[in-house]
């Protein structure tokens, strides 16, 4: 009993220190970046830094879904359709017209976003499991439709030797880190892009979307709007992730981004917390590197993906670091604060 | 020719009727999308394996043993992870995931404990064939197929409207408070639905087996979500509407594959689903589902 | 409960992190290591398990005669769970083992095509026993291919149903796999090269269907006195049983990779009469290939099948290099295998200058649920 308290003491002290002072906090981001800089220097082994790009790269894909899962409240189980869209995409630019990686990420990125929100358009009047079922349709027939349409897909012999990304004529590979740095800032962009969209009016109506689509309808949101939004930029940013994956494996075929990989992304998610950006990092540092960790347990994984959604629901829906965020509540500027003698 | 791939694609079409049955029953009385279901029929389709090649009791015991089991199974997955979350009163979703995540551990487990390779099973109501009109080759199991689809369908529908069981079915599925009201024990009504549930998955994964003579550990995933797009076609929750919707996705089917090429077969049972999601998410027959705010 | 988590998680990271930069694993001097990476669970498993198998075996056999100079072989397995994310991964684990010189692997040639960057690179020796995709063995001049070459096994499948079948009008399936396509478009080519002999359709279909009703129907129509399945046994088995339930007198024809004892078990009756062409036939009289076979089917109570002992023989170039060229330095193994001309279970081995190998075939044929060998 007593250890235990002493723990929950510590780390209780800690965390509220941490949030009461933003300088602390970004302090301790700070030195964590600083960290993630130098693994690489400090003479890691190539294969550690692949589990870590690995773990960038999904983190990307749990922050994708994660818009529209936990902060809009539609769960997609298909977000392996974008990532393959962001990744023919930049494949075909890349193999056929010799472009770089920065343009063809960003045509594999909007054409992503493009399908995001002709998906968005139409599967919106659909309710919960409805939805749901959709965006597995739509991933299933993107994986199709690559398998099939030869002419342009190359079909079952997919697409091979993709390039490596070119930063100013250096080449990024796989021994000098390269990948892990990008992937990386990759996240990092991504994270501060989407904890602007978090803080904005466009956040708060997603959020209340999430909590209560009618209600909020009624206080005059426009929910549609906000919802093709919130699938398209998710959208946006798996492409991001597929581009990335097809420039760095540098060969992809209609089967690298089927169902299991959207299924894995919705664990991470859902372990993590929806709607908490730094349970993404966590569930996907946690779900990405124990079969690496537990060898013996790498052949029941899927089982394990599957154990973790069930026991999750059940037990935490919130995720590991869902609910109540312990963070005070920054009120938008312009808004008064109420007198003291309390108004309810 | 046309009306050999009409008669291959009613025969398909019973195949996904079958399965897509299940989905219907328990969708009908707990408006769940029990997304299970496939993995399920997979499993049954393994224990009659097991019975009849493995242990060679013959087909009878198999297919018994695995009513049973299956059904079973059906139960323990609605005690084990939904019953709990209806107590809490969590919203749909939370189901329909965890149903999913059910899914994916029994099909893995299934490849785990019995292997990855495809196996064998006997050929069931090994006939023969028939000729219709001189050209069109029927094989009694086909045959077969049919009429005990068509049989379990009145089965189910004299259940569901004649017995007392079948009246506590249809008061949990008006108003499960009501009904629980009543007297009703709806747990009760609701471990019996998921036990019709496995059994249907059961007798489906038995015959479909007999039919094909593969059983194989992912034969849940693809057939089932066709079976769900028959479903949702005909109206999800409702029983022939289950049967006409698959006998629709299983000539779509045919046809697709005669005329576009096997690649694209697949394609159209979601293309079925996602137009008719985004058409009449009620399908052909659903009743429209009043949501009061 | 959630500052405890996210205090944990803080202090976890950076102990995680610290442990990353971490030593590798001494080995005890003496000791050369071989990977063997394929599929070990999933879909696939099957294969995987047989190159891991033959891999194993091979190395005790040479282990048991004294190592390869006079060092002790060890087999490192991994697990690709035929996925090109895992095969990459795997090849970086062992790019940074300096002790691995090869890599018996991968399996799928997407896969395989997934992870050769990364062996090229990192200059180590990787023999696929089962890579089909044309553009495998480009990728360096460290990646070799111990697989029939398409154009010479679809020849040898068109003189089976052309001369020992005496077919006019040839069908053919194919999966819609990069060996499906790729196998499938050169038969048609190489079909029109054959006098009197014509295709009369060509039916593709995803791989892991069981329902052949279109196919069958479409073939029905167009009545070949052949079928060239270019599929395997998962799809020949159950697509013979179908077929042959409505037309009994149809011949068919398989591809090496079909000829595995599963065939036989998933067909039964239906696969009587399918011809198949060979690098590897377990009832051969050839001594080595009866030890091998025998040895294999002790140890692990199945019969090998054509992929398996193809995997056998990769290995055995692996260590007969090594010998050869007197050296533990990939370089020099890598330019030995150029020169060899190893006599494996799989025939006489020789490899182009693109990684190729060059094989010669044998005719398989089921009869009376057992397969026999015919004379060419």
């Amino acid at each position: 009993m007593n250890k235990t308290n002493i723990i929950k003491g510590i780390s209780a002290k800690f965390i509220d220190k941490i949030n009461e002072k933003p300088i602390l906090r970004l302090t301790l981001i700070g030195l964590g970046i600083l960290w993630m800089i130098m693994i690489p220097r400090l003479g890691a082994s190539s294969f550690f830094i692949r589990v870590l790009t690995m773990i960038g790269l999904y983190t990307i894909l749990a922050l994708s879904l994660n818009l529209i899962t936990g902060y809009t409240g539609q769960v997609s189980i298909g977000q392996a359709g974008f990532c393959a869209i962001g990744a023919y995409t930049s494949a075909l630019l890349n193999v056929n017209f010799g472009l770089n990686y920065f343009i063809t990420s960003l045509c594999g990125a909007l054409m992503a976003g493009l399908f995001g929100f002709l998906l968005g358009l139409p599967t919106l009047r659909l309710s919960g499991p409805y939805l749901t079922i959709a965006t597995l349709g739509f991933g299933e027939i993107v994986r199709m439709i690559a398998l099939n349409f030869d002419k342009l897909t190359n079909g079952p012999l997919g697409i091979s030797g993709i390039q490596r990304p070119l930063i100013f004529g250096f080449q990024l590979t796989a021994l000098n880190g390269g990948f892990y740095y990008l992937v990386w800032a990759l996240v990092i962009l991504i994270t501060l892009f989407l904890y602007a969209i978090v803080r904005s009016k466009m956040g708060r109506a997603l959020m209340a979307i999430r909590d209560d689509e009618l209600v909020a309808t009624l206080m005059g949101i426009k929910t549609t709007r906000y919802k093709v939004a919130a699938f398209s930029i998710s959208a946006v940013i798996a492409g991001i992730g597929g581009s990335f994956y097809a420039h760095m494996i540098r060969y992809i075929d209609p089967n690298t981004f089927n169902f299991d990989i959207s299924i894995l992304i919705i664990s991470i998610v859902i372990l993590g917390g929806m709607g908490t950006i730094r349970g993404m990092f966590v569930g996907a540092a946690l779900l990405i590197s124990f079969p690496e960790i537990l060898r013996f347990a790498s052949a029941y994984r899927f089982v394990i993906y599957g154990l973790i959604l069930v026991i999750m629901i059940r037990f935490r829906p919130q995720g590991l670091f869902g609910g109540q965020s312990s963070a005070k509540y920054v009120l938008p500027k312009g808004v008064k604060v109420g007198a003291k003698d309390g108004i309810a | 020719m046309v009306f050999q791939q009409i008669f291959d694609g009613l025969t398909l079409g019973m195949v996904y009727a079958l399965i897509a049955v299940g989905y219907s029953l328990v969708f009908g009385i707990l408006r769940l999308i029990n997304f299970s279901h496939g993995s399920v029929y997979a499993f049954g389709a393994h224990i009659a394996l097991v019975v009849v090649v493995s242990m060679q009791w013959g087909v009878i015991w198999g297919l018994c043993i695995s009513i049973i089991v299956t059904g079973l199974l059906g139960v323990a997955i609605d005690k084990l992870s939904l019953e709990p979350l209806r107590k809490k009163g969590s919203k749909p979703i939370s189901a329909l995931i965890t149903t999913i995540g059910v899914s994916y551990i029994i099909q893995n487990l299934l490849m785990i404990l019995l292997g990855s390779q495809s196996k064998w099973f006997p050929k069931l109501f090994d006939y023969g064939r028939l000729h219709i009109f001189g050209r069109i080759g029927i094989s009694y199991t086909q045959l077969g197929i049919f009429l005990v689809s068509v049989i379990l369908l009145l089965f189910l529908t004299v259940v569901i409207q004649r017995t007392k069981i079948g009246l506590a079915m249809r008061a949990v599925e008006q108003n499960p408070k009501a009904a629980h009201l009543m007297g009703i024990d709806v747990n009760r009504v609701v471990s019996f639905t998921f036990f019709l549930g496995g059994a249907s998955a059961a007798i489906a994964g038995t015959l479909i087996s007999g039919y094909y003579q593969v059983v194989y550990f992912n034969m849940g995933f693809i057939a089932g979500l066709k079976a769900f797009s028959a479903a949702v076609l005909g109206g999800i929750g409702v029983l022939y509407g289950s049967v006409i919707g698959g006998l629709v996705v299983g000539l779509s089917e045919s046809f697709a594959a005669s005329y576009l090429g096997g690649g694209y077969r697949d394609a159209i049972a979601f293309l079925i689903l996602i137009i008719v999601l985004i058409l009449k998410p009620n399908g052909l027959f659903g009743k429209k589902a009043v949501e009061k705010v | 409960m959630k500052k405890v988590l996210a205090f944990l998680l803080v202090v976890v990271l950076c102990l995680g992190l610290l442990a990353g930069c971490g030593a590798q694993e001494d080995e005890p001097a003496g000791t050369i290591k071989i990977a063997v990476a394929g599929p070990l669970t999933g879909d696939f498993a099957e294969y995987g398990t047989g190159f891991k198998n033959a891999v194993e075996l091979m190395a005790e056999q040479w282990n048991a005669n004294g190592g390869v100079l006079g060092m002790n072989i060890e087999v490192v397995p991994f697990d690709d769970k035929n996925s090109g994310e895992e095969a990459a991964s795997i090849a970086e684990r062992i790019a940074g083992d300096a002790d691995i010189l090869a890599v018996v692997g991968h399996f799928a040639s997407g896969v395989s095509m997934a992870a050769s960057p990364t062996y090229q690179e990192a200059g180590i020796i990787e023999i696929s026993p089962s890579a089909s995709h044309p553009d495998y063995s480009k990728a360096g001049d460290y990646i070799f291919r111990n697989n029939t070459v398409i154009h010479i096994e679809a020849k040898e499948a068109l003189d089976l149903a052309t001369k020992v079948a005496g077919a006019k009008k040839i069908a053919v399936m194919s999966v819609k796999t990069d060996w499906g396509t790729s196998t499938a478009a050169i038969v048609k080519d190489l079909l029109e090269g054959y006098e009197g002999v014509e295709l009369v359709a060509h039916e593709e279909i995803i791989d892991g269907t069981v329902d052949f009703s279109p196919t069958v129907t479409a073939f029905r129509k167009a009545e070949p006195d052949a079928i060239v399945v270019v599929g395997m046994y998962n799809v020949l088995a159950p697509f013979a049983t179908q077929y042959k339930a409505v037309d009994p007198e149809v011949d068919l024809i398989g591809f090496s990779n079909a000829y595995s004892q599963e065939l036989i078990n998933l067909g039964k009756g239906f696969v009587e009469g399918v011809y198949l062409p060979a690098i590897f036939f377990h009832g051969s009289e050839d001594e080595d290939i009866k030890t091998f076979v025998d040895s294999y089917v002790e140890k692990y109570k199945v019969v090998p099948s054509s992929l398996t002992a193809q995997a056998y023989d990769s290995m055995g170039i692996i260590l007969t290099a090594i010998e050869t060229a007197e050296s533990t330095d990939k370089e020099v193994i890598k330019d030995t295998i150029y020169t060899l001309d190893y006599p494996g279970v799989t025939g006489d081995t020789h490899f182009d200058e693109q990684g190729d190998a060059q094989k010669t075939f044998t005719w398989i044929q089921v009869q009376d649920g057992t397969f026999v060998q015919i004379p060419k």
